[in-house]
C-alpha cells in the first residue's frame, strides 16, 4: 500500500485530485457567487490582476455576468461525479465481461470478443454522439452512455491477463483442491489483475472528464441548467476577444483534472509495475 | 501478391461487423422517442398529413422489413434524404468526406512525425538526468485532448498573435474548383497556387491540433520498443562488429522496434478519425464531422445512420491497411 506513495507522480496526481474533489464537494461553501447569478452591470469583467479587475470576480465574469470562478467550483461536480461514477460502472461491466471471457475462454470468448471487435470498429467520440441522441441529455445518461462506450477498454486488457493468471499452476492447484469456478476466479484470479484494474480505472477517469466536456461542449452533454467545463467553453468562445478568461479557464480545469489523473495512473502503473497497452485511445 | 490476399481477407472479415454495424446502429436510431416524420413536415402539419408521411416512409411497417427496406435502398446507394437539409443523405456525405480525409490524413502526417521523432528523442535521452522531466512532459502532453489544442491554437495563433486563420477551409471569397473535393488535390490539378496556398494555410491550426493530441502514446510505444531491442543479442554483436551507434538504430534496432509502434498507431489513426470531429466544429470546417454534430442536434436520423457507417468503414479500412503494411514490414508473418 506504501510503495506507490514514494512515487512523486502518483502524489501529485493525488494531490490534484483531492483539490478537484474539495472543490467539487465545497462549491457551496468556497463560490463567492450564485453560478447562475447574471449581473447585466457586470459583463466581460477581466480577472482581478488586469486592469479594470475586481475582487468581487477573481477571474471575471462572463457574456452574462456570471461569475467565472464560481462557475468553475461548481462545474467540478459533474466531472467529478461522471469521472467517478462512468468509470467504476465502465470498469465493472468491463472487468466482469473480462473474467468470464478470459476464464472461460470457449464460445463465450469468441462471442466477446466479437463484441469487442464491433465496439472498435466505431470511434469512441461518434458512438457517444449517436448514443446521447438516443438517450438524451443530463448527467445519467452522459455516465450511461460512456459507460456503453468505454467497458471494452476494461475487457480488452483485462481479458489477456486474467488468460495468463488462469493458466498459472497456482490457479490449478485451488481447482484440485476442490474451488468452485466462481470461488477460484473471485480468490484467485480477481486479486491477482488488482493493480492493473486500479491503473485501468484511474486512466479512464481522465478520459471521463474529456467526454463529459466534449458531450457538453456541443450541447449534448449535462441537461443546459447544469454547469459543465464543455459548456463554460462553448458559451467562453463568442466572447473570446473581450473575455479570454472565460474561455481560458474552463480549458485549465479540463487539462489540470485530466493531468490530476493521468500522472496519477501513470505512477501507479510503474510502481505496481503492470504491463498494459500504451495510450490514450 | 500476399498483401493484397491479407488486404482482401481483411475486408472479407469486415463486412459481418459492418452488418451487425448496420443493425445496430439502425435499431438503436429507431427506438429513439422522436418521430423523423412529424419532423420532417412543418408545424401546422395535420395528424393525418403526419400519418401519411410515417407510410410514406415506411415507418409504419415491423422493424425488421424497414430495415430490409433500407438495405436494399443502401445497397444501390440511396441513403434516404435528410430531413434537415432535404438533400439526398448520401450526397451531403459524398460532399464532406474528402474534407474529413483531407484534415485527418495531414494530422496523421504531424502525429507521425511528432510521434517517431519524439520517441527517437525520448530514447535518446534515456538514463540522462533530463529523462524525468521529458517523461512528466509526455505525461502532461498526453492530458491535452485535441479539441483543447484547437481551443488553445485558436487563442494564441488566431485571436491573440492574429497569424494565422482559423475558421473554413480558404479564405473567404475564393471559388472551391469542386473536381474530387480533396482541395489540396484539386488546387493542384488545376494549377490555382493561391487556393493551395490557401487550403494549405488553413488546414495548418486544425491539423497540428488533432496531430499533437495523438503523438504522445507512438512516442511512448516507440521509446519502450526501442529500449526492448537494445537489450536482443544481435545489437551487442552488430556493435563488437564495429558498426556505428547511428547505423545500429538506424538499420538495425529501428527495424523492429518500429513494428508495435505500427499497431498502435494504426488503433490511432482510427480513433483519430473520430477526433477530428471536434476540431471540425471549432474551426468551423466544412467536414463531416460538422454534419454529423448538426445531424444529431437536429436529430436527423437518415444522416446519422449514413455518417456512422462511413466512420466504420473508414476505420475498418485503416485497420486493413496497417494489417497489410505489418505483414510488408515483419518478414516472419509471411508464409514461407
Amino acid at each position: 500500500m506504501i510503495a506507490p506513495l514514494r512515487s512523486a507522480r502518483v502524489v501529485a496526481g493525488l494531490l490534484i485530485v483531492l483539490l478537484m474533489l474539495v472543490c467539487a464537494l465545497g462549491a457551496p461553501w468556497l463560490a463567492s457567487h450564485d453560478p447562475d447569478e447574471q449581473d447585466l452591470v457586470a459583463m466581460l469583467l477581466p480577472a482581478v490582476w488586469q486592469q479594470g479587475g475586481d475582487w468581487a470576480h477573481l477571474l471575471g465574469t462572463d457574456g452574462l455576468g456570471r461569475d467565472v470562478a464560481s462557475r468553475l467550483l461548481y462545474g467540478a461536480r459533474v466531472a467529478m461525479l461522471v469521472a467517478g461514477t462512468a468509470s467504476l460502472g465502465a470498469a465493472v461491466v468491463g472487468a466482469s465481461l473480462a473474467y468470464v471471457a478470459g476464464y472461460l475462454g470457449g464460445w463465450v470468448d469468441w462471442v466477446i470478443g466479437r463484441a469487442i471487435d464491433v465496439w472498435m470498429s466505431f470511434p469512441p467520440v461518434i458512438l457517444s454522439l449517436i448514443l446521447m441522441t438516443g438517450l438524451g441529455t443530463g448527467a445519467r445518461n452522459v455516465i450511461l452512455a460512456i459507460v456503453l462506450v468505454d467497458w471494452t477498454r476494461f475487457c480488452r486488457v483485462l481479458r489477456a491477463e486474467v488468460i495468463v493468471t488462469a493458466h498459472r499452476d497456482y490457479v490449478t492447484a485451488a481447482r484440485l483442491s476442490g474451488f468452485s469456478h466462481v470461488r477460484t476466479v473471485l480468490r484467485e484470479i480477481v486479486p491477482a489483475t488488482v493493480p492493473l484494474l486500479v491503473t485501468v480505472l484511474t486512466l479512464e477517469m481522465g478520459i471521463a472528464v474529456v467526454v463529459e466536456a466534449i458531450l457538453s461542449f456541443v450541447g449534448l452533454g449535462v441537461k443546459s441548467s447544469q454547469i459543465a467545463w464543455g459548456q463554460m467553453i462553448a458559451d467562453g468562445r463568442d466572447a473570446v476577444y473581450q473575455a479570454p478568461l472565460a474561455l481560458l479557464a474552463p480549458v485549465g480545469a479540463i487539462f489540470l483534472a485530466v493531468a490530476g489523473f493521468n500522472l496519477l495512473g501513470d505512477g501507479l502503473r510503474r510502481s505496481l509495475d503492470v504491463r498494459m497497452v500504451e495510450g490514450r485511445e | 501478391m500476399i498483401l493484397w490476399a491479407t488486404l482482401g481477407r481483411r475486408l472479407v472479415t469486415a463486412v459481418p461487423i459492418l452488418c451487425v454495424v448496420s443493425v445496430l446502429l439502425f435499431t438503436a436510431l429507431r427506438v429513439l422517442p422522436v418521430d423523423p416524420a412529424a419532423m420532417s413536415m412543418p408545424p401546422n402539419a395535420t395528424k393525418e398529413e403526419i400519418e401519411a408521411a410515417r407510410r410514406e416512409m415506411g415507418l409504419d411497417r415491423p422493424l425488421p422489413e424497414q430495415y430490409g427496406l433500407w438495405l436494399g435502398r443502401a445497397m444501390r446507394g440511396d441513403f434516404g434524404r435528410s430531413i434537415h437539409h432535404r438533400r439526398d443523405a448520401g450526397a451531403l456525405v459524398r460532399e464532406t468526406l474528402p474534407g474529413t480525409i483531407e484534415l485527418a490524413l495531414a494530422a496523421m502526417a504531424v502525429s507521425s512525425v511528432l510521434g517517431l521523432g519524439g520517441g527517437l528523442l525520448l530514447f535518446g535521452l534515456r538514463e540522462r538526468t533530463m529523462e524525468p522531466v521529458a517523461e512528466t512532459v509526455t505525461t502532461l502532453m498526453m492530458s491535452v485532448p485535441e479539441f483543447l489544442w484547437a481551443l488553445l491554437f485558436i487563442f494564441v495563433f488566431g485571436v491573440a498573435l492574429q497569424a494565422m486563420p482559423f475558421t473554413g477551409r480558404l479564405d473567404p471569397g475564393m471559388k472551391l474548383p469542386g473536381l474530387t473535393g480533396f482541395l489540396v488535390l484539386d488546387a493542384v490539378l488545376t494549377g490555382r497556387l493561391d487556393i493551395l496556398w490557401s487550403a494549405l494555410v488553413h488546414l495548418v491550426l486544425p491539423a497540428v491540433a488533432l496531430g499533437l493530441a495523438f503523438a504522445p502514446p507512438i512516442m511512448r510505444v516507440l521509446r519502450a520498443s526501442l529500449i526492448d531491442t537494445y537489450h536482443e543479442d544481435y545489437i551487442r554483436q552488430a556493435r563488437l562488429r564495429g558498426v556505428s551507434e547511428g547505423r545500429i538504430l538506424i538499420r538495425h534496432a529501428l527495424k523492429n522496434a518500429v513494428l508495435p509502434t505500427l499497431t498502435l498507431m494504426g488503433v490511432q489513426f482510427g480513433f483519430l478519425f473520430g477526433g477530428s470531429l471536434l476540431v471540425e466544429v471549432i474551426y468551423s470546417y466544412p467536414g463531416m464531422g460538422n454534419l454529423m454534430v448538426d445531424a444529431v442536434r437536429n436529430a436527423d436520423l437518415p444522416i446519422i445512420q449514413v455518417v456512422g457507417l462511413t466512420y466504420c468503414v473508414v476505420v475498418l479500412v485503416i485497420n486493413s491497411v496497417v494489417d497489410g503494411l505489418y505483414l510488408v514490414l515483419n518478414p516472419r508473418l509471411r508464409p514461407r
